[in-house]
């Protein structure tokens, strides 16, 4: 019997333990400190946001605990695996849709689905069936047959994103995946990830769609420049900040609200 | 414009040279070598126009600038490509004109280190035919104008055949017609100088009188003249080689136009391809990662351009086997001619087994995230490669059968092919691990390289190569000693040997280069992701 995403993941996590941590996480370019001492510990099952303006280290958090970047100091690691110890059994349990478009681009939709699925280890049968499901579901249907270079952003996002889940993993990794895609995709890709968080999977989204966070999330933390300033419930921080929505919320908490008007574009002409 | 376009060049090879660790080693090490070459041809110049005749003298000069002209507007496409940091794409969002940025970019192409090179050869062009001072710096100038212009016309030019798919397939013809028309020239002016000399050479043909329809030659003919006391010839001489200038930058800036306003057509994956993925077939971690690696030879263009290579080779075989029997390809009376295949192959597929993932250029963080382990990853690339090779070796060495006409020790071509690439992915897992070389990103030029990684991989290539060559020399002299020499060794003996050396070597080599892969995962990322 084949599952569905809202099945249990194909692997477990403890459910006393973080499914996705950090222990005093720093990493340090040259001279700048992009990531400052972050201890992170995401539950199983948590749809965490991680939010900051442009810079604030959330990319680079996220590139950290997957396997990507190492760490100038600090542990970070996957339920019971240290990532930089245990980097295969790590990479075995997450699915990453990177906010850049770092797919294979002389692929096609169906043969990138069937290659991350091989690489993780899934079988021909299924990873056929798990395909042409979630091309379809995807509605890229008539486009798996494209090859990637040719598909517009909001279709990468979504075959990224098939690529990423087609293993069922029990943590989820997103970073902006709402960034440029349409309203229809956007709302297709939304219901998607509820159903995998339905399904007990943990989603930690890093994303400057408030509105989406607001909705989606059930804890949310804010990073400034490369620290962890707050972490909360979206309720939590609207108190916390005195706010009625998350985003009025967020720009009070990184100190957003500063100059928003340029001298020079007053005047009717230069 | 042209300032500003000048001074990004400058800027952005200063950034290079202080934020990029493979660039502050390269850029020295690509000025010194270019110096030496240059500096080793400006002697040569000199020494061969020592004592000419003036007539000798003329045409040494316009047989010198037509050569170095051809070197340099070839030599970035065939060898290693000149610095392009400045994307004409970019740069046509700007309010500029297509002049505008034709002019910028031929005039910031000379901020590289490849630029001392034509100073140093203009140099002893200026102190050879010092008696036309007044004319040196107008026409050198001008002959500058027709190396970048020239240069970038020609890369243009073939950045644009392979932007088509007709294009791509046409891409093999013409390296084709490029290997063995060098070929032919190479022997051409080799049998001619060996023959008669250098100043006999140049004198029975006289290129100086084809200068108003070659403009390099033009330029040069210019000082000659004024050299001879001719300021009105000198003058005319120039004018041609301006208006030949201008023709060449007006072709440059149309091509251009085309490029910046079409896209490049992708490759069609087969209709089987499309229809199954990669369900049909071999299954699993490694051979998927093969299939992968192998669709992008056929689907890349510059991998396809690296895998045609071979064609090279067969333009070479049948060039030399036209052309007679002495010299470097004397192949038709040697029986083990066919042993070779291995050996030439090898150089085919030097750009893609020494920078395996190179080539993956950003989907490297893709491909980093999938659960595959270091040994299974270098596996998978080493079982495409191998696979490539092998494909190429046995059709080279069945031509080479057929030209020659001996077969008796064609079956050799397995083992010694089981060598060969075994000791080439031994040495490739190792530079690709520890030297990975960041590729231009796909689009606009595929020729987008900067010259000192262009350096740096032919000297990694280089040291790779002897390196290669010298785990070599047990299976080949194991071969040589079957073959010939009395044949003490027999061919049984020689075929387990050169298998087992093969696999030993690339054995322990698969061992150490996954620990370090293991161990240098990000680092390798990091060098091959285009900015």
């Amino acid at each position: 019997m084949t599952q569905s995403l809202t099945d249990e993941p194909a692997i477990d996590l403890v459910p006393s333990r973080p499914a996705v941590w950090s222990r005093g996480l720093v990493r340090k370019f040259g001279k700048t400190t992009a990531v400052d001492q972050v201890d992170l510990s995401i539950m199983p099952g948590e749809f965490y946001g991680l939010l900051g303006q442009n810079g604030a280290g959330k990319t680079t958090t996220i590139k950290c605990i997957v396997g990507l970047l190492r760490p100038s100091d600090g542990t970070v690691g996957i339920g019971e695996f240290d990532t930089w110890a245990h980097p295969t059994e790590v990479k075995s349990r997450i699915g990453v849709l990177p906010e850049e478009f770092n797919l294979y681009e002389r692929l096609t939709g169906a043969e990138l689905l069937d290659f991350t699925a091989a690489m993780h280890g899934l079988d021909k049968a299924e990873a056929a069936k798990r395909r042409n499901e979630l091309l379809e579901m995807l509605d890229l249907g008539n486009a798996g047959s494209k090859l990637i270079g040719d598909y517009s952003r909001g279709m990468r996002k979504k075959v990224a994103l098939g690529a990423a889940i087609i293993h069922r993993p029990p943590v989820l990794f997103l970073d902006e995946p709402f960034e440029g895609v349409d309203a229809v995709s956007a709302r297709l890709i939304r219901n998607l990830l509820q159903q995998a968080a339905a399904g007990g999977t943990t989603i930690v989204f890093s994303s400057h769609e408030m509105h989406l966070v607001e909705k989606l999330c059930t804890r949310i933390g804010i990073m400034v420049e490369g620290r962890l300033t707050i972490e909360e419930t979206p309720e939590g921080l609207c108190k916390l900040t005195d706010r009625d929505n998350v985003e009025d919320a967020f720009i009070a908490a990184v100190g957003g609200e500063g100059v928003d008007h340029l001298s020079w574009y007053e005047t009717s002409s230069g | 414009m042209v300032r500003n376009l000048v001074g990004l060049k400058a800027r952005l090879t200063w950034n290079g040279i202080r934020d990029d660790t493979q660039r502050r080693f390269g850029f020295p090490i690509a000025t010194l070598l270019l110096g030496g070459a240059g500096w080793y041809l400006a002697n040569g110049y000199l020494e061969a126009a020592e004592g000419m005749s003036p007539v000798a003298l003329a045409n040494l000069a316009g047989w010198g600038a037509l050569l170095f002209f051809a070197a340099w507007v070839t030599l970035p496409v065939i060898i290693f490509p000149l610095d392009e940091n400045l994307d004409p794409q970019q740069l046509a969002v700007l309010p500029i004109t297509h002049r505008e940025i034709v002019t910028g970019l031929a005039v910031a192409s000379f901020v590289a280190p490849a630029t001392v090179v034509p100073v140093l050869v203009m140099g002893a062009n200026a102190s050879v035919l010092s008696e036309g001072w007044w004319m040196v710096i107008p026409a050198s100038l001008v002959y500058l104008g027709l190396l970048a212009v020239g240069s970038q016309l020609f890369s243009a030019a073939i950045s644009a055949i392979l932007r088509t798919r007709r294009g791509r397939d046409i891409a093999t013809f013409l390296i084709l017609g490029l290997a063995a028309g060098s070929f032919f020239a190479y022997r051409s002016i080799d049998g001619a100088v060996t023959e008669i000399g250098v100043a006999a050479a140049v004198t029975s043909h006289p290129i100086i009188d084809w200068a108003l329809v070659i403009p390099p030659v033009a330029a040069q003919r210019a000082i000659v003249e004024a050299a001879t006391g001719d300021p009105l010839g000198a003058l005319v001489f120039l004018a041609a080689a301006g208006l030949g200038l201008a023709l060449l930058a007006g072709l440059w800036r149309r091509l251009l136009g085309w490029m910046l306003t079409t896209p490049q057509e992708g490759s069609r994956p087969a209709a089987r391809a499309r229809r199954s993925g990669f369900t049909s077939g071999l299954w699993g971690v490694v051979p998927t990662l093969s299939r992968k690696e192998l669709r992008f030879y056929v689907r890349d263009p510059r991998q396809r351009l690296v895998w045609t290579g071979t064609v090279i080779f067969v333009g070479l075989a049948v060039a030399g086997t036209v052309m007679g029997t002495t010299g470097f390809f004397d192949i038709r009376d040697n029986d083990w001619a066919p042993l070779m295949a291995p050996v030439l192959v090898l150089f085919v597929g030097l750009p893609i087994a020494l920078n395996l993932f190179g080539w993956e250029r950003n989907a490297a963080s893709y491909l980093f995230v999938l659960p595959a382990t270091p040994r299974q990853l270098l596996l998978g690339k080493n079982l495409a490669v191998a696979t490539a090779l092998a494909i190429e070796t046995v059709l080279l060495a069945l031509l080479l059968s057929l030209f020659t006409g001996f077969w008796q020790w064609t079956w050799l071509v397995g083992p010694l092919a089981v060598s060969a690439i075994g000791c080439q992915l031994a040495v490739g897992n190792f530079v690709s691990v520890l030297t990975p070389l960041r590729l231009p990103r796909e689009g606009t030029d595929v020729f987008a390289q900067s010259t000192e990684q262009g350096c740096l991989a032919i000297v990694s290539q280089t040291l790779s190569f002897f390196t290669i060559g010298l785990l070599l020399v047990v299976p080949s002299s194991i071969m040589a000693l079957t073959v010939s020499f009395g044949r003490p060794i027999p061919a049984w003996f020689a075929a387990t040997a050169a298998v087992a050396w093969g696999l030993l070597v690339y054995g322990v080599s698969l061992w150490l280069s996954s620990k370090l892969l293991r161990r240098r995962l990000p680092e390798v990322m990091a060098w091959v992701q285009v900015v």
